[in-house]
């Protein structure tokens, strides 16, 4: 079966390349600097350009290179994926848009009309990335004070009502967190193929709702073996779902090359940082507790994060986002991904910073030395 | 002193770092284990890459793009009319030479290119080409003739821009109650920028260019050239570069060539012998552009 790979974009900017990863100098998520654009300053005054611009521009890039689509994620700092969704819709002509988004802060029937809506602006290109974990004060940020293992319940119920208003009414629902009367998507909104829903979540509730809603179960990047005892876990709970790796890849054409990026960005990370990092919790995220555990022991230079080979586990120190990323050489790259595969990835939503300049490094370069596999051969 | 301006040059036929040149040859299919994202959608065309490069010079900041005449690749004046309206501030040069059509219809397809961009459309008019490349084009107007062709294209494209019931009879062209009426009447000229170290082709510019584009050459070779062209003509360096941030990056050969700072350097010490305008070009054009607009051109802004 043939893999779908996305391309994320940053929706609160990006590096001009990890050597400078500590500062996002595209977007308008960070102070203006002489080497700022979008916005950009001309004659000494901002040029009038934002994100959005450089949005597009990434879009268009992962489109024209045969992505399948990207992730546009969601946290208290980037713009709404919902949004900018919207608004790339029509400046695009095959991105498929996962919008990243936690059931609970949208009523489940609006969400329904939206989604409906922007399939209808872009011929069915919406895709779901269910986020239901998280926890701790960025929870509270949101104004959500359900219980980690209530919000996975919530999220369950939130799809029941979705897919229940989806193809018209009239639909009844009484639930412990929603209550509809007579709903349904009117006219022309109902009936659409349903979206494609990428679940993440670590815990034990998590993996049981993905039994239930899941077509891909979502993981960051882990090492390889903790990955298949976690597919393994979900094996044993669900009927099958494909499986998704959310993964962050510096590939140049030498594995030299592409340290020597690590290296300058490493400069900006505070010994202090690695300190604190070393000896964090995950609050009641059960994903970021696992990625903390997979830390070195020791730290004598930024090699240590190197936890198994081209598996680098320092990128949190570096940007904001996950822990681990792929770093190496065009085929380095292309063989850890295989190994994915062969671990049972059936979707990769790569990632790397800067997204539209990485965007060709991944697609000319490691893309192409990806194994051929034969239909009908191997799983 | 005002601040360097960078004209990046758009790649017509073709970019990249050595596999299928992107925005030329067809783009390469993904291998058949990954399904491709283009599959069943609206055709992609290689016009979408070039608005990657233009849009990353609209971005960055640059003063323009350079559309070259190339007669091997992507048509000039389409490329320039495309991107020129994909843009709020850059200066779009578009290369052609005279013999591509008459002054007046030169001049007529500028105009709208002029009302289409608000004013941002320039010309780089191509004089010593090679002379089998011409007859390939159908032109047969060879040696310093081509100088005076020149001069006459440019002297009835501004009459009839500028004019009403404009007579002219030159060597080359004739017109007879010429000049352009309604909203085509009344725009700037486009700016024009010449290019060559022949006799003629300073003698050209002194009466004819907005400014000369030299490429680079010794400093003492530089400044008796520009001694020939009168003060009036803005000075112009074309070049390729090459930078990275540190010396021990450095690979390739180019005609700007050092780390960010010593390239800054370089461009800063033109501008102070009075070259304002430098036509740069580095491959890949996209990355590379995106390289010269977040690490050189701050070091540019405001030290000149």
């Amino acid at each position: 079966m043939a893999i779908d790979i996305w391309w994320r974009i940053g929706m609160a900017g990006d590096p001009s390349s990890l050597r400078t990863a500590h500062r996002q100098s595209r977007g308008d998520w960070a102070p203006p600097g002489p080497d700022s654009i979008t916005p950009g300053v001309r004659d000494g005054a901002p040029d009038g350009y934002g994100l959005l611009d450089y949005l597009v521009q990434t879009a268009r890039a992962a489109e024209g290179l045969g992505f399948h689509g990207g992730l546009l994620p969601s946290f208290p700092g980037t713009d709404d994926p919902w949004a900018v969704a919207s608004a790339l819709a029509r400046e695009t002509k095959t991105y498929r848009f996962m919008v990243a988004f936690q059931p609970g802060f949208l009523n489940p029937v609006q969400a329904a009309r939206m989604s409906a809506s922007l399939h209808r602006a872009t011929g069915g290109r919406v895709t779901y990335n269910i986020i239901t974990g998280g926890g701790g004060p960025p929870q509270l940020w949101w104004g959500d004070k359900v219980a980690h293992d209530d919000r996975y319940a919530r999220t369950s119920e939130f799809l029941d009502v979705l897919r229940g208003v989806w193809d018209g009414g009239p639909f009844d629902f009484t639930g412990r967190f929603y209550r509809v009367e007579g709903g349904g998507l009117p006219g022309p909104l109902a009936g659409l193929p349903f979206p494609e829903v990428y679940f993440s979540g670590s815990s034990p509730a998590a993996i049981e709702a993905a039994g239930r809603h899941a077509d891909y179960y979502l993981s960051w990047l882990e090492p390889f073996p903790a990955l298949r005892a976690k597919f393994d876990a979900v094996r044993e709970r669900s009927a099958a779902p494909k499986f998704a790796v959310r993964v962050d890849v510096l590939a140049r054409p030498t594995e030299r090359e592409a340290w020597a990026d690590i290296e300058r960005g490493w400069r900006h990370v505070r010994p202090e940082a690695v300190r604190a990092q070393l000896s964090r919790d995950g609050g009641d995220s059960f994903g970021v507790r696992r990625a903390v555990s997979f830390q070195p022991g020791t730290f004598t230079g930024f090699r240590d994060f190197e936890v198994q080979p081209n598996v680098f586990a320092g990128l949190a120190l570096m940007r904001p986002g996950p822990a681990f990323g792929l770093v190496g050489s065009y085929r380095q790259v292309a063989e850890r991904l295989d190994e994915l595969i062969d671990l049972g990835v059936d979707s990769f939503i790569l990632a790397g910073g800067p997204h539209l300049e990485e965007a060709y490094h991944v697609a000319e370069g490691v893309l192409p030395l990806l194994r051929s596999r034969l239909a009908g051969a191997g799983r | 002193m005002s601040e360097p301006r960078i004209i990046w040059t758009m790649p017509t036929r073709g970019d990249g770092r050595g596999g299928p040149a992107r925005g030329w040859d067809a783009p390469p299919p993904l291998p058949p284990t990954v399904r491709d994202g283009r599959a069943g959608g609206p055709a992609f065309t290689p016009f979408d890459y070039l608005h990657q490069v233009s849009r990353a010079a609209e971005l960055g900041g640059l003063g323009g793009v350079y559309v070259p005449y190339d007669p091997h690749g992507e048509e000039s004046l389409v490329v320039s009319g495309s991107v020129g309206r994909d843009s709020r501030f850059l200066e779009v040069v578009a290369g052609f030479p005279a013999g591509v059509a008459t002054p007046v219809y030169a001049a007529k397809l500028s105009a709208t290119l002029q009302r289409a961009f608000g004013g941002r459309f320039a010309w780089r008019l191509e004089v010593e080409l090679d002379e089998r490349v011409q007859r390939a084009q159908g032109d047969f107007v060879t040696g310093a003739d081509r100088y005076a062709r020149a001069a006459e294209f440019l002297t009835a494209a501004r009459a009839v821009w500028h004019g009403r019931d404009v007579d002219f009879t030159g060597r080359f062209y004739e017109v007879v109650k010429g000049g352009f009426t309604g909203p085509l009447a009344g725009l700037p000229f486009p700016t024009v920028y010449l290019s060559g170290t022949s006799d003629e082709a300073l003698a050209l510019s002194a009466e004819h260019a907005d400014v000369h584009v030299f490429d680079l050459a010794p400093d003492d070779e530089l400044d008796r050239h520009v001694a020939r062209l009168g003060g009036r003509v803005r000075l112009a360096l074309q070049t390729t570069v090459h930078t990275r941030e540190e010396e021990s990056e450095l690979s390739g050969s180019a005609g700007l060539r050092g780390t960010y700072e010593e390239v800054a350097d370089q461009l800063l010490a033109y501008r102070e012998r009075g070259f304002d305008t430098f036509f740069l070009a580095a491959e890949p054009r996209l990355e590379e552009v995106l390289r010269i607009a977040q690490h050189v051109r701050p070091l540019l802004a405001g030290r000149a």
